[in-house]
């Protein structure tokens, strides 16, 4: 693909949204207003500079920016003025505008100036699917998609190759590589149906609601650790089974949001009501001798707003703790009157009975069984009374069957239901009591209490709430988030469908996940956004669905690799004319090695597990002292959504691959590579112990020749056949390696030592299965294995 | 909390990006590719640092940060109160507390603690300091004691993080995760920010590796923690039975099989990791070798009562030497056990019999080796104590945040210099107040870095280390 000569230039003029479309306020106007401009000349009214605002058109107008006229034009004056007293921006405010911004804003104002409502805080509107005269498109979102790489003069990539396409597509459902069954039933069928099975095999694995949960638990700040000081263990485990159940089954997004911001308020709360109303509970919480509750419950206060505003709002609320936001229309008021939705949460037990155990006390908490232990439990209450009833006809059409045999039943099925009874796990919950009086906070100050009493209201900008004389509760504020009639349920599901295409894509159509606000970005796809929002809803809020949708778009199946032409044209891939190639996660990393090595143990749910930890790693926590004991057998190999979460220690495998500590929300992670990541992948105990389960395996597989043994060893890690480079690497490095253990068969006893537990080493010789730990380690290592691409 | 960040960075990676890119892309797209992408912040191991620092000519290259993490009391270390110890037993004056944040004494009756040790003047410049310290007093004349200090935070876990990063809502950068980002490292075989942790004394509290966070800057620049027993650093041992020389191999063959992908692909990635490989392996050897002390003269050892591998503060302040004399950015020593609300002299005999002296040698090293002039050392702890008396087990006192002490030395720092100070009891800071933004836009100065300019664009705001309220660099303690 060549690209115009005149499209270079537009490109290094920076108008590289400019290219067949008109000046557009939200995209290209407001940004550089917002930017430069509304810290002193915006929606803080109480540092605004010469009683000007330029984010409210009709006050813009009044003198400061005349419709048509740049040169009568205020704003403009001052922009492209040198004299240092007249200047905007300020030059002690750091923040300057380029020449293409100047000419931007100019030709706006030549146009006429005219203002748009801020897109993410109108309705998403239904919009006209565009034409193309194509045939590639398989999905209305492959129009929208096309259209705007047409209107960039680019075209989309080619297709992926199917091995990598299987690939993405089992570690974006399920986070797991695909098994090679399924990679065999692709590579032979590579057809639209075939591929539209898989999905739905990925979408139907429970591993499905492992893998999203990772990120909704990400965003919820979720961990098992209180965060503060001491960093105790606190009981919320049911609460991440909850999440990933809710994810397998389905749950609507809006029912979803309800259970946790409000499900003690539901009418008929059952259990699974209250677990999901822990998500109030997981913040960060203290019993410090000596913290001063007031001011706890402040800091309590907004962290919460913090978390619920980048969730739901996809907004930065926190910032108008101390004062009215400087670049988004919420207020402190608006702050802590959304605050005033939370007063009710019985929190303040703590400060009291809070113990330096592990866990620690975080009343109120309740004992729970997941919701599968559940349903099992009242079928076995079911059997048991048809048994003891009499009625067994049904169940046991054979008369002949002694008594004998029904009591024998009767003793097992008691013995299951006294073991599950035993597995209840206690977890934190909500509980609404007397709401604690709220005040607005001048600049965010425990202290004073010259602020006034707030009731809980949401955003005055968004809107109100009818409850009548009722003050409004945290379902009212559930029910308005997702009710896209009486609520902003629009714009929520505009802030999560877009994270749900980040999850498929590697990039939002708003690169800012959880900043819709004017400082964010604004969406590339405008129009697509609101297509699939709309979408999103009429579908009942269902993530499979939606899920199910993007993978089947042709622009998900595109091919990562692009030409150079391309990504010079388009570095940050903003028109997805490409897929996007990014490391794996740091869970995916672990379950990748668990899985192509054997050992991995796919149970759902559970208590926390503890992999192998670099011994003293916690030796800096206290009250009390931590001694940390390795799980031994099963907790080994789960999966990573199930490690201990500890706020203050993460894991260290999980920390040097990017898992954020979750003490915030966090919308995406950041990607990095680091030496400290390369150490994790070359000597972390639990990828050694992988491979040398994945080196035992290949070698209990029928004798077949060393060639044969590395193609299928590279083949169980990469899904595809090595070439003749690779081949030729790794053969080296075996032949190297099983020398190496030949001269020394010391050194070979010595790396397997701690493979008793996993590998029946009796089967196999030591050197050869060290010599095959090395290759596996090899491969683990490679940049590929570690790559979804 | 993260937002990819943007532009500011791309200097740096653009820089190093281009020394290094063999594939062809145009500068431009280069430049808003990495701009944009946090992803390319690791686009080199150890990259040198953003281009447009420093701002200004540098006095201080590297920064040792002697945390005394508990909070030491100002009123037994450097701030004499005579008035204080007339009033003893008496009750505090309401004047100096009410309305004021309290921790464990809330709902107490206040009484007035006198100074639990003797003060005298020391050296020619005759700066007062206490019976606790006998090294820190022969070091009077090369010590900047700041005796103003307040921040905003009275619990240990939050004074901590807002001694760190200016603030106490998580997620935020360390200081040192700051100036390694801002200078880079000089360095190619450690880590910029290297952190050391020792404990002994009362009741040692913990420590979060949130102090060490990079926050939203790339992960690269977290502080890296060294241990003082079992591996160095976390993973930086082969696993058992692998020699060097096979994890050379293995590095190779993982290298021939990323170059492999690299030329089919050309991808910037794979190019990074070749990197980071590389310096994974470097740090394999270089760890190990810097963790040894076994090539330090044994007057050395005897000078700051270091045993090897015992994982003192003694063994610490000789390893934080070593780390200076190799380049290392930001050194960060934690010694835990400053927490003495009883026991006070008990507890102050502890913690000052293991860090007096390892503190003194530190310096005096330092100085003998030339790098005092260009090493920045600063002593203090998260905050200082009450005036007022609390008694678990025996005298002591409470978290005290409006008023403590702590010094500086080295680089660009008047030495034998005492700067403002706190009331009659050594309650409020009242001359020179320094608030903890002050002390960070007063070592990024030292360090030649504006902290006004000194700004990274995170969900959408221009955020800086000493935030948005005032700030300033304490001109009066400069050289």
């Amino acid at each position: 693909m060549r690209f115009p000569l005149i499209f270079a230039v537009l490109w290094v003029l920076g108008l590289n949204f400019g290219f067949a479309d008109e000046i557009s306020f939200n995209r290209d106007v407001r940004p550089i207003l917002s930017d430069k401009c509304f810290s002193c000349h915006g929606p803080d009214g109480k540092h605004r500079e010469a009683d000007l605002r330029l984010d409210v058109e009709k006050d813009a107008k009044e003198s400061a920016i005349i419709a048509g006229d740049v040169e009568l034009s205020e704003v403009i004056l001052r922009i492209i003025s040198t004299d240092p007293d007249s200047q905007m921006p300020p030059p002690d405010s750091g923040k300057s505008l380029t020449a293409e911004q100047i000419e931007l804003l100019k030709n706006w104002v030549r146009e006429g100036a005219p203002y748009q409502a801020y897109w993410a805080y109108s309705k998403p509107l239904p919009q006209r699917i565009p034409d193309t005269q194509s045939k590639w498109p398989r999905d209305p979102i492959d129009r929208f998609v096309l259209t705007s790489q047409i209107n960039q003069g680019m075209e989309p990539a080619k297709d992926a190759d199917p091995v990598t396409l299987i690939r993405r597509l089992a570690f974006d459902l399920t986070g797991l590589p695909p098994s090679q069954r399924q990679v065999e039933m692709y590579v032979a069928d590579p057809t639209r149906q075939t591929f539209a099975r898989l999905v739905d095999e990925f979408l139907d694995s429970p591993a499905f609601g492992e893998r999203m949960a990772i990120y909704w638990l990400d965003l919820v700040r979720y961990a098992d650790t209180v965060g503060y000081h001491g960093d105790q263990d606190h009981n919320i485990s049911p609460y991440r089974d909850y999440v990933i159940d809710c994810f397998n089954r389905d749950v609507p997004f809006d029912e979803f949001s309800r259970q946790q911001l409000a499900g003690d308020l539901l009418a008929g709360a059952d259990d699974n009501d209250l677990v999901a109303s822990g998500y109030n509970r997981l913040l960060q919480t203290s019993h410090e001798g000596g913290v001063q509750p007031k001011e706890y419950l402040a800091m309590y206060a907004a962290d919460r707003i913090r978390n619920l505003s980048a969730v739901w709002f996809g907004a930065t609320i926190g910032c108008a703790q101390c004062h009215d936001h400087k670049y988004d229309p919420y207020t402190i008021q608006d702050f802590y009157s959304l605050a005033a939705f939370f007063a009710d949460v019985d929190e303040d037990q703590h400060f009291k009975v809070g113990s330096n155990a592990l866990p620690t006390r975080r009343p109120p908490e309740m004992a729970v069984l997941t919701r599968w232990q559940r349903e099992r439990l009242r079928t076995i209450d079911q059997k048991l009374s048809e048994f003891r009833g009499g009625s067994v006809k049904s169940e046991n059409a054979k008369p002949s069957k002694s008594t004998k045999s029904k009591a024998a039943t009767i003793a097992r099925l008691e013995q299951e239901k006294a073991q599950l009874q035993a597995a209840k796990r206690t977890t934190m919950i909500t509980q609404s009591t007397e709401p604690r009086e709220m005040r607005v906070l001048p600049r965010g100050d425990w202290l004073d209490e010259s602020g006034p009493i707030v009731t809980p209201s949401v955003p005055k900008f968004l809107g109100t709430l009818q409850t009548g004389d009722r003050h409004a509760n945290r379902l009212d504020l559930a029910n308005w988030l997702v009710d896209e009639q009486k609520g902003i349920g629009g714009l929520t599901a505009r802030v999560m469908v877009n994270r749900l295409w980040f999850l498929l894509f590697g990039r939002g159509i708003s690169s800012s996940l959880a900043d819709f606000g004017g400082q964010g970005e604004p969406p590339t796809h405008p129009e697509l956004l609101d297509h699939l929002a709309i979408q999103f809803v009429q579908d009942n809020w269902s993530i499979k669905r939606m899920m199910r949708r993007l993978v089947l778009t042709h622009t998900y199946q595109q091919s990562s690799q692009a030409s150079p032409e391309t990504i010079s044209a388009d570095p940050n891939n903003l028109w997805f004319a490409r897929q996007s190639r990014y490391r794996l996660s740091a869970e995916m990393v672990r379950d990748q090695a668990l899985t192509v090595s054997g050992l991995f143990i796919a149970d759902v749910g559970g208590p926390s597990v503890r992999p192998h930890q670099p011994t003293g790693y916690y030796r800096h926590l206290n009250f009390p002292r931590r001694v940390y004991s390795p799980d031994r057998g099963s907790g080994q190999y789960r999966r990573g959504v199930y490690i201990h979460w500890q706020r203050q220690f993460l894991h260290p495998m999980l920390k040097a691959m990017d898992a954020p500590s979750r003490e915030e929300c966090t919308a995406q992670r950041p990607r990095s590579n680091t030496p400290l990541e390369a150490l994790v992948l070359l000597n972390d105990p639990s990828l050694v112990d992988t491979s040398i389960a994945l080196a035992s395996r290949l070698l209990k597989r029928p004798a077949i020749s060393t060639p044969q043994r590395l193609r299928e060893i590279f083949q169980i890690v990469l899904s595809r056949p090595p070439d003749e480079t690779e081949m030729s690497v790794l053969t080296d490095f075996f032949t190297q390696e099983i020398q190496h253990y030949r001269n020394a068969p010391q050194a070979a006893t010595l790396l397997l030592e701690s493979a008793d537990d996993f590998v029946d080493t009796e089967m196999v010789a030591p050197v050869e299965l060290a010599s095959w730990t090395g290759v596996a380690r090899l491969l683990l290592n490679a940049h590929e294995t570690v790559t979804r691409q | 909390m993260n937002n990819p960040i943007t532009p500011d960075l791309s200097v740096v990676q653009r820089r190093t990006f281009l020394k290094r890119s063999g594939i062809g892309l145009g500068h431009l797209a280069l430049t808003k590719m990495l701009a944009n992408d946090a992803a390319a912040a690791g686009a080199d191991a150890n990259a040198s640092g953003r281009s447009d620092t420093p701002h200004h000519l540098p006095k201080a290259k590297r920064v040792i940060f002697l945390c005394m993490a508990g909070g030491p009391s100002h009123l037994e270390t450097f701030d004499y109160k005579p008035k204080l110890a007339e009033l003893d037993g008496q009750p505090m004056p309401d004047s100096f507390t009410q309305g004021q944040p309290i921790a464990q004494l809330q709902g107490k009756q206040l009484k007035c603690q006198g100074p639990l040790t003797k003060f005298a003047k020391y050296g020619n410049s005759g700066q007062l300091i206490s019976d606790f310290l006998p090294f820190h007093q022969k070091m009077a004349d090369q010590i900047c004691v700041v005796r103003s200090l307040v921040t905003e935070q009275i619990n240990h876990d939050p004074a901590h993080t807002f001694m760190n990063t200016g603030t106490a809502i998580s997620g935020r950068p360390s200081m040192g995760s700051w100036v390694t980002y801002g200078l880079g490292s000089e360095t190619e075989n450690l880590p910029g920010f290297v952190v050391l942790t020792s404990v002994g004394g009362r009741n040692p509290q913990p420590i979060a590796s949130r102090q060490w966070s990079a926050g939203f800057l790339p992960s690269r620049f977290q502080g890296v923690e060294f241990n003082g027993s079992g591996q160095p650093v976390n993973y930086v041992q082969p696993p058992p039975g692998i020699t060097r020389k096979q994890q050379r191999r293995l590095i190779d063959a993982v290298g021939a099989l990323n170059q492999h992908q690299l030329d089919k692909t050309g991808d910037p990635e794979i190019e990074t990791r070749l990197s980071t490989y590389e310096l994974a392996y470097r740090m394999q050897t270089s760890v190990p070798e810097l963790a040894d002390l076994a090539d330090e003269p044994q007057h050395i050892l005897d000078m700051y009562g270091a045993k090897p591998g015992d994982g003192t503060y003694a063994s610490n302040c000789l390893l934080a030497r070593r780390l200076a004399e190799r380049g290392v950015r930001f050194i960060q020593l934690y010694h835990r056990g400053w927490d003495h609300h009883g026991g006070l002299v008990q507890y102050m005999n502890t913690c000052c019999g293991l860090t007096d002296r390892p503190t003194w040698a530190l310096l005096t090293d330092l100085q003998q080796r030339g790098m005092l002039e260009d090493t920045l050392i600063i002593w203090g702890g998260e905050f200082g104590r009450t005036p007022m008396f609390q008694g678990k087990g025996g005298a002591g006192r409470d978290h005290h945040i409006k008023g403590f002490s702590m010094w500086l030395a080295g680089g660009g720092v008047k030495p034998g210099y005492s700067h403002g100070g706190t009331d009659e009891l050594g309650y409020h800071a009242v001359d020179d107040v320094v608030h903890v933004r002050d002390l960070h836009a007063t070592m990024l100065h030292l360090l030649g870095i504006d902290h006004r300019r000194f700004t990274v664009r995170h969900q959408g705001l221009n955020m800086r280390l000493t935030g948005v309220e005032p700030s300033q660099v304490v001109r009066d303690i400069l050289v």
